[in-house]
């Protein structure tokens, strides 16, 4: 206790002295906003910070279709900071405002912006995508391989943790929301609980290969529940359609005027939009509150004297520690939350109805997926 | 605002890697993870209903020899009694056996005696008549030629002295 104290002492000691120190040495500072960092920080960017330097960024490939259609690919190191980039008679730029501001797009002869057809380009949420995949799968394949090599003995260490996490979701959601079909739909929402999580969890490492903020990005969120969307509709049973389009309701409210089918359509389309937004907006929160935090440094030092700069330091570390902290809980609950509602929203849609349960009481096997 | 307006490469991207992602997993990894769990759950459970089983079996093994043993001494003790009840039960249809074969004897021999009797006493008829005729023929003379009425006169005669006697 007594040395954790002490160590505290003296990292606000040091951040102090820091803060100061950068301030007596009288850098040519441009106007400190702190909403345009935190915007820097939460989007998307064509290349990717180095860390603990704000002026250098890893290249990435940027690959667009021009507007008439030419396929362009060059590295972002061209575009960095704003810059013009003649390739072949094009050029191209990352405005710094305006309605294309942080994307790349074409400057033609006369100094007018257009935006490419179509940009693929590998930006920094993309690499992150791709390593979180890579994670993913080292994560996730030593389990089938123990379990490929050991049967059933029960694995250790890191691939025990990590099946038991599997287990938790297998047995706890899956298997008891969807009974007969789990082993249909396993695949999918195990997957998609792995991944998640483990976006999560990279997006709250603050440098290099961690930190973008793909989880609190809308398009990643918008095709999760896309995905979870088609996989509730395409394998529907009949009994989901017919409790959309003639519910068990008097008649009157279903016929002339399909009351009842608006309402069940409507909230049909709303559960994948509720599910990118609980995502999205839960770890993006996250993400803003934690740069907010961090920010009070910044702010404070704007305003003087060390002694204030110093205290705002130690009381937004603690904050930013314990957000990044609660982070880690609310990565896991968000990973889950969505797991465990695309497991619902599966199983309802999978129901038999009640005739239908009569007259079969046998449960249908699974689809056998070895 | 950029935030809240989804991205095309990202959404195109995102597609590609979570379906690379979704592939690979789906080929390589669910199918052997599912499988191990739910085997090894299978495993477990059975192995814990056949642990329970084995103490119960065994807590009933010495209640079940004890068992064992007095139905056994019960059907020792009843096979003794079985045999010993045999035994008499033979010993008896022996007895019983030879005293009816000695009675068949007996009544054989009573037969044959009776029969010895009855021909003795039917030839010493016989001659004691054929006697009293030569006898009574000496005595009457030629007088009864008639043999027969002879014959029925001196039967009559016997008669009356086997009454008298």
């Amino acid at each position: 206790m007594k040395q954790l104290k002490a160590l505290i002492l003296c990292l606000v000691c040091a951040m102090t002295l820091g803060v100061a120190a950068a301030r007596a040495e009288g850098k040519p500072e441009r106007a400190f906003d702190p909403k345009e960092i935190i915007f820097d920080h939460l989007g998307d960017g064509y290349g990717w910070e180095v860390p603990f330097d704000h002026h250098h960024r890893i290249p990435l490939p940027v690959m667009v279709w021009a507007a008439d259609g030419s396929f362009h690919c060059f590295s972002s190191a061209h575009v960095d900071h704003h810059a013009v980039y003649d390739q072949d008679g094009y050029s191209w730029t990352v405005p710094a405002q305006g309605d294309n501001k942080g994307k790349v797009v074409q400057i033609l002869p006369d100094g007018s912006e257009v935006k490419p057809k179509f940009d693929i380009s590998i930006t920094k949420n993309v690499c992150a995508l791709w390593i979180a995949v890579l994670v993913t799968l080292a994560v996730c394949m030593p389990v089938a391989r123990w379990h490929k090599k050991h049967g059933f003995k029960a694995p250790r260490g890191f691939v025990g943790a990590i099946e038991q996490l599997m287990e938790f979701i297998y047995k706890g959601v899956i298997k008891p929301t969807l009974k007969q079909d789990s082993r249909r739909f396993a695949p999918y929402l195990l997957t998609v609980f792995m991944f998640i999580f483990i976006m999560n969890l990279l997006g709250l490492m603050v440098i290099f290969p961690g930190g973008a903020n793909l989880t609190g990005n809308i398009a990643v969120t918008l095709v999760l529940s896309l995905i979870t969307f088609f996989c509730t509709n395409l394998f529907a049973r009949k009994h989901y359609w017919k409790e959309i389009f003639w519910p068990d309701v008097p008649m009157f409210l279903k016929f002339p005027i399909p009351i009842m089918q608006v309402i069940e359509l409507f909230g049909a389309l709303t559960k994948p939009a509720s599910l990118t937004v609980r995502l999205f907006a839960n770890m993006m929160g996250g993400h803003m509150i934690v740069i907010v935090l961090t920010l009070i440094i910044f702010i404070m030092a704007d305003f003087g004297s060390a002694a204030v700069t110093g205290l705002a330091t130690g009381v937004s570390f603690a904050f930013s520690l314990f957000m990044l902290l609660l982070d880690v809980l609310v990565s896991f609950i968000q990973a889950f939350v969505f797991t465990m509602l695309s497991t619902t929203f599966i199983a309802m849609a999978q129901e038999r109805g009640h005739d239908e349960q009569h007259h079969t009481p046998a449960p249908q096997p699974a689809v056998n997926l070895e | 605002m950029e935030l809240f307006t989804p991205d095309l490469g990202l959404i195109f991207w995102m597609f590609v890697a979570f379906a690379v992602l979704f592939l690979l997993l789906w080929k390589f990894a669910w199918p052997a993870i599912m499988k191990g769990v739910d085997s090894r759950a299978e495993l477990i459970d059975q192995g814990v209903l056949y642990a329970r089983e084995a103490k119960e079996q065994l807590d009933n093994a010495k209640l079940q020899a004890e068992k064992f043993e007095a139905e056994a001494r019960t059907r020792q003790a009843e096979i003794l009694r079985e045999a010993d009840h045999m035994k008499s039960q033979i010993i008896e249809e022996a007895r019983a056996e030879a005293s009816r074969e000695a009675k068949k004897e007996m009544d054989a021999a009573k037969v044959a005696i009776e029969q010895a009797r009855k021909e003795a006493q039917q030839t010493f008829r016989d001659e004691v008549s054929a006697a009293a005729l030569t006898i009574a023929q000496q005595v009457v003379g030629q007088t009864l030629a008639d043999p027969k009425a002879q014959a029925k006169l001196v039967d009559n005669l016997l008669d009356n002295i086997e009454k008298t006697n």
